[in-house]
């Protein structure tokens, strides 16, 4: 495995379950990475947080955000889990690391572009492409 | 070569037309196209598109909830595309929704 995948498996969880249960669901998902041959690369317990939609008669959910390197092969199996598993009651995975690979190179592109610039203008202005998408709301 | 000379027919009925009717600038069949109209300067967007940042996504969410277009958003088709990617992630995880009223 010369690259392995990176995914961000994030769930929603019942707001109604205590803490000790969903600790202790995190603790399995975490073994059961392990065991899969995956390891987690971080984990972040997000809280709950109002839904923008209902979701299965909850206005609120417990969100937890997991990032984990593998095969692909334990997100099979952690999926297939979760399904069976009432507490959750969505769950989402997304493979980031070709999207972080693309990120990096348009990063490469716009130093460069800057340089470019840079070199052109003598260094006296930024160029227009420093603006961000903040400046103005219509 | 017998392309090249039927282009070079195309221009002189093109020019001929154009003489012809002195007032508008272009032949007709090409006033169909819409101009593309841009609200707002060129903007430019992180590198990284985060779904899980509703902050950043909610900027390209007008009060209905739908995804802000280009020629408003004033991104490059790109980016667009990636935001557009980024905000169908979080509406499914329920963090912005899929509509509003």
């Amino acid at each position: 495995m010369a690259n392995p995948r990176v995914y961000e498996v994030m769930y929603i969880a019942d707001p109604a379950t205590d803490s000790d249960t969903l600790e202790q669901l995190n603790k399995e998902i975490g073994e059961l990475i392990e065991k899969e041959g995956g390891s987690v690369v971080k984990f972040e317990d997000m809280g709950r947080r109002q839904l923008a939609y209902r979701i299965d008669k909850f206005n609120e959910g417990h969100y937890c955000l997991f990032e984990i390197e593998g095969s692909g092969s334990e997100i099979a199996e952690l999926e297939r889990r979760m399904r069976v598993n009432d507490k959750i009651v969505r769950y989402l995975t997304v493979r980031v690391d070709e999207e972080r690979k693309a990120a990096e190179k348009i990063e490469e592109k716009r130093r460069k572009r800057k340089e470019k610039l840079h070199a052109l203008t003598g260094g006296s202005s930024d160029g227009e492409d420093s603006k961000r998408y903040d400046d103005e709301e219509e | 070569m017998a392309t090249k000379e039927v282009i070079e027919k195309n221009k002189d009925e093109d020019s001929d037309s154009r003489s012809d009717s002195s007032g508008s600038r272009r032949p007709a069949r090409r006033q169909n196209f819409r101009r593309y109209n841009r609200r707002r300067q060129r903007q430019s967007v992180p590198a990284y598109v985060d779904w899980k940042d509703v902050e950043f996504l909610e900027r390209f969410i007008p009060e209905r909830g739908k995804i802000m277009p280009r020629r408003i958003s004033g991104v490059s088709a790109k980016d667009q595309r990636r935001v557009a990617r980024a905000i169908k992630r979080a509406r499914v995880m329920a963090l912005i929704p899929y509509v509003s009223d």
